[in-house]
């Protein structure tokens, strides 16, 4: 394949790929809006995980032509390779589990196609570890699904679960490597792990066991502590992203427990203060405010980042470049923190909102599965860990389009980075356990046709 | 259990508003800035590589098809070596053409039509299939070059702008910004203030000509009690405001249209203090002051008229007449001329007449709706024919041609220090309907009537005789 073939193919194949994602967004939309029984009904979205071959295959078709030596089966090999796995933990779960919520799943399993696209587009040594990833996270998956969807007295241990949490957040700040500024990583031998992820999955388990009784001001204080200091740790771990993260989940998981308005209001006090703190203290947070006023003030300097995002957006317009035809890796961490620009670049604007509306089926889809369950513990898991998803999703994407400032934190399923790919799928595990548990709940009542939300209602 | 489900429900609502507004916002500016993002100096994707191009830029035309700036190449050490060749006449439209390495001008900001990006997918797929070389799209402006060198040899060595545009339109014919720059030997980058193209990014306090802005605002005033005077004694005390006249000249007793036939500093003063800050910030606002104008054909920087609550009153008097903290670019004073001559409509400025395919066809550009409608036709019609007093018996006498009929404003602009005045003219020719809009900014020289007005009427003159 010489290069104008490649550059021919690759302009035609951006309908193509244009088609297989609205037909993607398409079918879970549907799905969503005609499901309103707490029961999943089967059907169309069987036939997903194959669009997500299809996809998978030859955006790998196309890409195994890139280099310059020749047409490389390898890259071909492992778009084969990666439609299989989809393929298969798709079926394995729809077909043995019974009441999975597929068009979440299905929804995952695109996102993390698109970005494997990416990544092998961008730096093809990361794709294989990405994948690597991605099992070994449905493995984290499968089994916190099936730990949730049982009945789990997880309350008592909240208590060590705090303590544990700090103290590895603390641990990191004392041997942590920088990087870019900030301090993320443990490096264990090879493998360096970002315990503020992880900790991700063990907040929102602690928030809802805590606020699932309802508790007075006083008995909050411990909750309240624990809260303020992981978002102070990960302050001073220069990881904004994150604490930005951990303060709304925590706001809005708060608020669905309590409707208590004036904490939530306190809280958004000391937040104010506490950036305005941070704005007095870290020079860095300053530029990044500078850079989000103007971007385009600084170009080289500051601004850079952004600049070059809004420019790969901009240049990419409505159906992209074609893949492998626009320059993604000139924007900073088009791996990480930017891949939503390398994709608007590439696969065009269609593409990227589709991917924010299937952020926000997910978000639909949760929060359902979280007003169907039967334990207050249970709908706060539920709606935690959708909302956990769904705002890291909003923080980057508005952070490098500049709607609101920009912090550091990986696109949950697309982006590159293993505790980013590992925790994300475990949190879709608690979400799919709920799921689970109330469909088993709608088996044992017997009505399993019920339809609509208001037939079953439980106490 | 119902609390929580109810504040899931109210959880999820917020969350979603929040992702509609992310997807609003994105298509929005994408919509908006997508194109001005792409042709970003900092985009690596489009620069003009030379080296061994797979695609060969185009041509950049002037309104007559005269070649400004051309691809072609030459065998060296049996190698073929492509660059941009700039005719000997696109020196006199320096900063209009400007260069991608420089990331100013066409050169620049076309570079999407320069190198075919904005061809479909089969003609792009058409090209790749059947020629060796890939072509770029060719770029026609609206400029006419020979006015243009006409304009470039009046400023001759003087620093300043110049702009000349059709008011009906928008079409620029003549942009020059003084001293140029030499874009043949583009190695030394020339220094920020000389690459900056005075017409469409130079802040300069307006002066006399900023009477205009506030003129309409006391011809627009409804319920008006009879026509304003003012006695003007040239040292005027104004709420305990010091405001001369030029020459500390007295006018007597004067109305609209005498004032502004001798620019007369007291009159406007006295207007703008009646306006208040509210009024005369609304009429500047709505002849674009303070705007961000997304012209589709080149970045223009935003005029400043600053008043609000804490302006005191001195400043709000000196803000009539133009001085104070008001900045305005030559660009936005000829729109605001434009839309006397117009009607009171202001046309959107355009420097892409058409874009020319490779394979010859020649797509011109719609014409676009106005971009502001400031005033009234009536309002417009009274100050052109104020206007043409001015040329006629008042402050731009130098402009008077006799086979010409010509409506203008002159402007003295104080620029502090012991530096001299900014000069403006800004005019409209034929007065009866006019075709021509213009502004001249000489720095530093002077006064408008005596350095600006006559170089404008040179030039109108010689664009009448080539029938624009």
């Amino acid at each position: 394949m010489n290069l104008r073939h490649f550059e021919i193919l690759s302009l035609s194949l951006r309908y193509l790929f244009v088609l297989l994602v609205l037909y993607i967004l398409t079918v879970s939309f549907i799905k969503t809006i005609w499901d309103n029984n707490r029961i999943n009904t089967r059907g169309t979205s069987g036939k997903v995980p194959f669009i997500i071959a299809l996809f998978s295959l030859s955006a790998f078709g196309l890409l195994a032509g890139l280099g310059s030596l020749g047409y490389d089966y390898f890259v071909l090999l492992l778009g084969l390779l990666v439609s299989l796995v989809v393929v298969f933990q798709f079926y394995f779960l729809y077909y043995f589990i019974d009441g999975i919520d597929e068009v979440i799943l299905s929804i995952v399993d695109f996102l993390f196609v698109i970005g494997l696209v990416t990544l092998q587009r961008l730096s093809p040594e990361l794709a294989v570890k990405q994948l690597l990833w991605f099992i070994l996270g449905n493995i984290g998956l499968f089994f916190l699904m099936l730990f949730f969807s049982r009945d789990k007295g997880l309350s008592k241990w909240t208590y060590p679960m705090m303590v544990f949490g700090l103290l590895t957040l603390l641990a990191v700040l004392f041997f942590a490597e920088e990087e870019w500024g900030a301090k993320r990583y443990i490096s264990i031998r090879n493998i360096s792990v970002q315990p503020s992820e992880f900790f991700k999955l063990l907040f929102i388990v602690v928030l809802s066991y805590w606020l699932c009784e309802r508790k007075s001001f006083l008995k909050n204080l411990p909750l309240f502590l624990f809260s303020s200091l992981s978002v102070i740790l990960v302050v001073l771990h220069k990881d904004l992203g994150s604490a930005l993260q951990y303060f709304i989940v925590f706001i809005f998981v708060y608020y669905i427990s309590s409707s208590d308005r004036a904490v939530v209001i306190m809280a958004l006090l000391a937040a104010s203060l506490g950036s305005l703190l941070s704005y007095k203290i870290f020079p860095h947070v300053r530029v990044r405010l500078k850079a989000w006023r103007n971007p385009w003030e600084d170009v080289y300097g500051g601004g850079y980042q952004l600049a070059q995002s809004l420019i790969a957006i901009g240049s990419g317009g409505m159906l992209g470049l074609g893949l492998g035809l626009g320059e993604p890796h000139v924007i900073p961490a088009s791996r990480t923190d930017f891949i939503f620009a390398a994709i608007c670049e590439e696969f065009g604007l269609i593409v990227g909102l589709s991917i924010i509306l299937l952020f926000c089926i997910i978000l639909l889809r949760g929060m359902r599965i979280g007003l169907n369950a039967s334990k207050a513990s249970d709908m706060l898991l539920a709606s935690g860990a959708t909302i956990t998803i769904c705002i890291q999703a909003f923080i980057i994407i508005g952070g490098v389009t500049n709607l609101i400032p920009l912090t550091g934190i990986t696109l949950p399923f697309v982006s590159y980075g293993g505790s980013s790919m590992f925790v994300s799928l475990c949190i879709i595990g608690i979400i799919e356990g709920i799921s689970i548990k109330n469909a088993q709940l709608a088996n044992k009542e017997g009505d399993i046709k019920a339809e609509g939300e208001g037939g079953n209602e439980n106490n | 259990m119902k609390t929580i489900s109810k504040n899931i429900k109210k959880s999820l609502l917020i969350i979603l508003m929040m992702f509609i507004i992310l997807i609003i916002y994105i298509s929005f500016s994408v919509y908006r800035y997508s194109d001005r993002w792409f042709s970003d100096p900092s985009n690596s994707r489009v620069n003009i590589d030379m080296t061994n191009p797979s695609l060969i830029p185009g041509m950049v035309l002037d309104r007559n098809m005269k070649v400004l700036v051309e691809s072609k190449s030459r065998i060296e050490n049996g190698q073929e070596i492509y660059y941009r060749q700039y005719s000997r006449e696109s020196k006199y439209a320096s900063h209009v053409i400007g260069s991608r390495q420089l990331g100013i001008g066409v050169e620049s900001h076309f570079i999407r039509s320069l190198l075919g990006y904005d061809n479909s997918m089969l003609e792009t797929i058409y090209q790749k299939m059947s020629d060796d070389k890939e072509k770029g799209n060719n770029v026609i402006l609206t400029i006419d070059i020979e006015l243009q060198k006409y304009a470039y040899d009046l400023l001759a060595n003087e620093k300043g702008a110049i702009l000349l545009l059709n008011p009906k339109n928008g079409e620029i014919l003549a942009m020059v910004s003084s001293p140029a720059i030499d874009l043949q030997n583009t190695n030394n980058r020339p220094e920020g203030e000389t690459l900056v193209n005075k017409v469409t990014q130079g802040m300069y306090p307006p002066g006399s000509i900023m009477k205009l802005v506030t003129a309409s605002a006391l011809l627009e005033q409804k319920g008006e009690q009879g026509p304003f005077v003012f006695n003007c004694n040239g040292q005027n005390l104004i709420d305990d405001i010091k405001i001369n006249c030029a020459g500390t000249k007295a006018h007597g007793l004067v109305d609209l249209p005498k004032a502004l036939e001798l620019s007369c500093n007291g009159y406007f003063a006295q207007v703008a203090i009646n306006l208040g800050r509210q009024g005369l910030k609304d009429m500047g606002e709505r002849f674009g002051f303070n705007k961000d104008f997304l012209f589709n054909d080149f970045i223009c920087g935003k005029s400043v008229l600053e008043l609000n609550k804490n302006t005191k009153t001195e400043e709000l008097a000196w803000s009539g007449i133009g001085q104070a903290e008001v900045l305005v670019t030559p660009l936005h004073m000829a729109l605001l001329v434009s839309s006397i001559g117009n009607n009171g409509n202001i046309p959107e400025p355009r420097l892409l007449h058409a874009v020319q395919k490779w394979n010859g066809e020649i797509h011109y550009r719609k014409n676009t709706k106005p971009i502001l409608k400031p005033i009234s036709p009536q309002t417009a019609n009274e100050l052109k024919g104020m206007m043409v007093n001015v040329v006629e018996q008042g402050t731009g006498k130098e402009a008077y041609r006799k086979n010409l009929q010509i409506a203008g404003k002159t402007g003295t602009a104080q620029v502090g220090g012991d530096k001299l005045a900014h000069a403006w003219f800004v005019g409209l020719a034929p007065a009866e309907n006019p075709s021509l809009a213009i502004v001249v900014l000489i720095e530093n020289s002077g006064s408008g009537g005596k350095h600006a007005a006559p170089i404008a009427a040179d030039l109108l003159e010689k664009a009448t005789k080539l029938g624009y």
